[in-house]
Parts: C-alpha cells; structure tokens; sequence
C-alpha cells in the first residue's frame, strides 16, 4: 500500500480507467458513503477496460482503512463480469441469424 | 410507531424517506446484501410515462413529478430526452396510433413521427427500414448509481436505520398481525412491516402462508466503451423485432444495449449469457450501422420481478393488517420509487392510497381474477 494515496492530493490517480483521484474516494467516504459496493459504483472504479485491475485493491485499502474493516469483508461483493477484456461488437455478429 | 421495510432498494428507501417526512421516528431497512444491490442498480435508468394502462400512467405522472421536484434537495439528476419507439411495418404506426390517442386522454404528449422526422430526432437510423416511430419527448433517463446514493445518505441523514448483510428470515404472525421479523441478526419487533424485496418477497411472505406471484425474470444487458455523445434520444427501441431490442447511451458516453429474451426463470444472478449478445447486437445494428465498430466492454445481469399483468403489487398483504408490500415492478420500479414511497406511507398511516387507482394494484386482485389490462407492454 502506497504511502502516497494517504497524502491529501488532488493528483493522485487511482484509477487510471475514469481518472479517479485518491481524494475523490476520501470525499465520497466523508459525503456518507459506508459501503464498498456503493462507493465502487458511485465513483465508477471498476467500471472501465480494466476491470479494477490496477484501482480496486488500492480503493479496498483506503476503504478499509477508514471504516475500520476487513479487507476480505470489504471485497466480498467485488465482481469481474465479462468479457475479461473489450471485445468489438464486429465478432459477436458474424454470421449470425437474428 | 415501529416500522420495519425488507429491501434497501428504491422503493425501501422512498417508503422509508416518506414515513420520516409523515412523522414516523423508528424506522429500520434491512437487507439481505449491499443496499440498492437489486434490480436498482442493474436498471437501465430510463423513465416514461407513456405506459399503456391508466393505473401505469397515473403513477408515474405522479412519480415523475415527484421526481423532479426532489429534484434540488437531493441532488438527483434526470434528463428528458424522449423515447422513440421505432416501427419497421407500416400496421406497427397504425397500433402507435392508438397508444398516442390513449396516451393524450392522460395528457401524455406523445406523436407519431413520419420517416423524415425520425432522422431528424436521430440522424443515425437507418431510415430505410423504418416507417416511421412513435415519440415521447417528456420520456428520459437519469444516473441511477448517483440518485440512489443522493437518496440513500439523505435518509440516513434523517435518521433511518439501514441495516445491511442481514437476511429477513421469517415472519411471526400472531392473530391477524405479524409482530416480529426472525433475521439473520436477530429477532426484530415492529408496528407495521413493509416488504419491498422484489422477487425474494414472494418467499419471505410465503412465510406467513401468503403466495405472492412473483417471477424472477433475468435480463442481460451489455454496455460498450464510452463514446461522444452519439444518440440523441433517451432509449430508441426496435418495437418490430420480438423482445423489442432496445438501446441507450447513459451520462458518461457507454451505450447500454439489451433485449428480451427467452430464458429461465429464476436462474442464478450468475448465469452468464453470452450467447446473448449476438441477439441483442444484430437487429440494433440494421438500425444503427454504426454498431459494428463499438467496443463490448461488460455485461451483467438482472431480474425484472415481474407480476403475471406486469404491474407491481401495492397494498396489504391481507389477512395481516399491518403487514405491506411493493414489489413486483416488472422493469418499472426506479422511476416508480417515489410513488411508491408516497403510496406505503398512506397506506400505512391512513387506512389507504393517497391515489385511488393504487387499489387496483393490491394482492386482492390475483384472488378475484380482475387483473389489468395493458393495450400493449412496450418496453
């Protein structure tokens, strides 16, 4: 866990998909939001290319830290949805009859 | 006055927020998962009054006013971009006639659009299969994930007591009451109860020897990669096409495309479908061409909690005096939640609906057999 994201700091990005600021997640856990799957959603991490590869552990973390829970508590809603990575709509359509 | 709700969805949270407003100082919201963890944030976040039924239509003018006169205090965003309803076969627009004198009987503004008048509400159709569509210009969509959240930590705020990751086990009933609720954390007393659960309501009243027709029906929706802003209205549905593919392009720029499609009833929230998408893409790709270079970039799934004429259930769960239901919103219920909030709260604090046409929507109704009649389910 990067000491950085603790810094207050508007440059920080944690994730890299939607451009989500470290301090953005800090003033949405202040705004009142206590819980993970809200806060992930609200702020869209996850939500790009990725999947939440590089933000949502870091997210989890900051989370965690400030509510005082587990981090497996956390992340117990936490899902992947395919597909694994964006596909072009062109290979779902070939050939098929509608 | 003790009030327990089941379900932290939309409709738990504005029942909540009515009852607060009405004086109600004890009032609990349980949920078996994370709130809003439903059919509420896996919508698409579109929103019409153009239904085909008076009981739909009274309720949602009233919901949507309601809507957007929150709209300051809360936060909420919504944004009226129309509907348009697309007719491929020129005896689809005779039908959309119909609806559009039903719908001006209800002060719906809806109109008929001819072919030039389509490109000039969407420039990307392919106008050479189309005849011409119906159009609700006061129909549109919102940002569902910023509205509950604006929802959820202002009913906190106001003292409601949001119980999360707890699952309502049982009822217990005692004479025609039920006095306590039997969950995962403990057993919970109230004066009245209300459950708002969706699909998972028909087996916590179950409980209490009540059958709720509820079937969970699961949906698929894709979602591309952001794009400019790139379709005009709020949702274009293909109406000529079995399940009426439909489509939109939600606040951030991802389109959002889905269908209705055969599948299985109650199949796990993690079915996956990818067969789906084929199916949904195909007939929406004639219309816009431009489809086959956008990016799939995720799917999930939902559930429409439908009821067998479509309509949710409102009302007493009768033979239990204090015992309530919304459910069963069959694909309608985030821009039904504030009526529904406005409809509970009546019902449990004067004896009945504050709007009449709510009494048709009672349990009662699958009893006696007088279910309501849509001149046609669009979308």
């Amino acid at each position: 866990m990067g000491r950085e994201v603790s810094k207050s700091s508007n440059t920080v990005i944690v994730c890299r998909c939607n451009d989500v600021t470290a301090d953005e997640i800090r003033k949405a856990i202040e705004m009142g939001i206590d819980d993970f799957e809200l806060l992930r959603k609200y702020l869209r991490l996850g939500f790009g290319p990725c999947q939440g590869r590089s933000c949502i552990m870091i997210a989890a973390r900051m989370f965690a830290r400030a509510t005082g829970r587990g981090l497996d508590e956390v992340l117990l809603n936490y899902k992947v949805r395919p597909p694994i990575v964006p596909i072009s709509a062109r290979y779902f359509i070939k050939g098929v009859k509608s | 006055m003790k009030v327990l709700i089941v379900g932290a969805g939309i409709s738990g949270l504005f029942i909540a927020y009515e009852l607060v407003q009405r004086g109600v100082k004890d009032v609990t919201v349980i949920d078996s998962s994370y709130p809003g963890s439903g059919a509420t944030l896996r919508n698409l976040g579109c929103f019409r009054t153009s239904f085909t039924s008076p009981e739909h239509v009274v309720l949602l003018k009233e919901s949507l006013r309601e809507w957007f006169a929150l709209k300051d205090e809360f936060g909420f965003k919504l944004e009226r971009r129309g509907y348009l309803w697309v007719a491929r076969k020129p005896e689809t627009l005779e039908g959309f006639k119909k609806l559009v004198d039903f719908h001006h009987q209800y002060d719906v503004p809806t109109r008929i659009l001819d072919v030039e008048e389509v490109k000039r509400v969407e420039p990307r159709l392919n106008t050479k299969l189309v005849v011409g569509a119906m159009f609700d210009p006061t129909a549109g969509r919102m940002p569902i994930i910023e509205n509950f959240v604006n929802l959820y930590i202002k009913v906190k705020k106001l003292g409601v007591k949001v119980v999360p990751y707890t699952k309502v086990i049982k009822f217990i009933p005692r004479g025609d009451r039920v006095v306590a609720a039997e969950t995962s954390g403990g057993t919970v007393e109230f004066d009245a109860a209300v459950v708002a659960a969706g699909g998972d309501s028909r087996d916590l009243i179950a409980t209490v020897g009540v059958d709720v027709p509820i079937v969970d029906v699961p949906r698929h929706p894709y979602v591309t990669e952001p794009y400019a802003e790139t379709l005009r209205p709020a949702l274009i549905i293909d109406w000529d096409t079995p399940g009426s593919p439909h489509i939109t392009q939600n606040e951030h720029g991802s389109m959002i495309l889905a269908r209705d499609l055969e599948d299985t009833p109650r199949a796990s929230i993690y079915s996956q479908r990818i067969d789906a998408v084929p199916h949904i893409l195909k007939p929406l790709r004639e219309l816009l061409p431009f489809l086959s270079s956008v990016n799939i970039l995720r799917y999930w799934m939902g559930y429409y909690d439908m009821t067998p004429d479509h309509h949710p259930i409102y009302g007493p769960v009768t033979p239990y005096e204090n015992l309530f239901i919304a459910a069963g919103f069959s694909g309608h219920g985030m821009m039904m939640g504030p009526v529904t909030g406005k409809l509970i709260a009546s019902w449990i604090l004067d004896g009945r609906p504050y709007i009449d046409i709510a009494k048709n929507l009672t349990l009662e109704r699958f009893k006696t057999g007088r279910l309501v009649k849509e001149l046609a389910v669009i979308g």
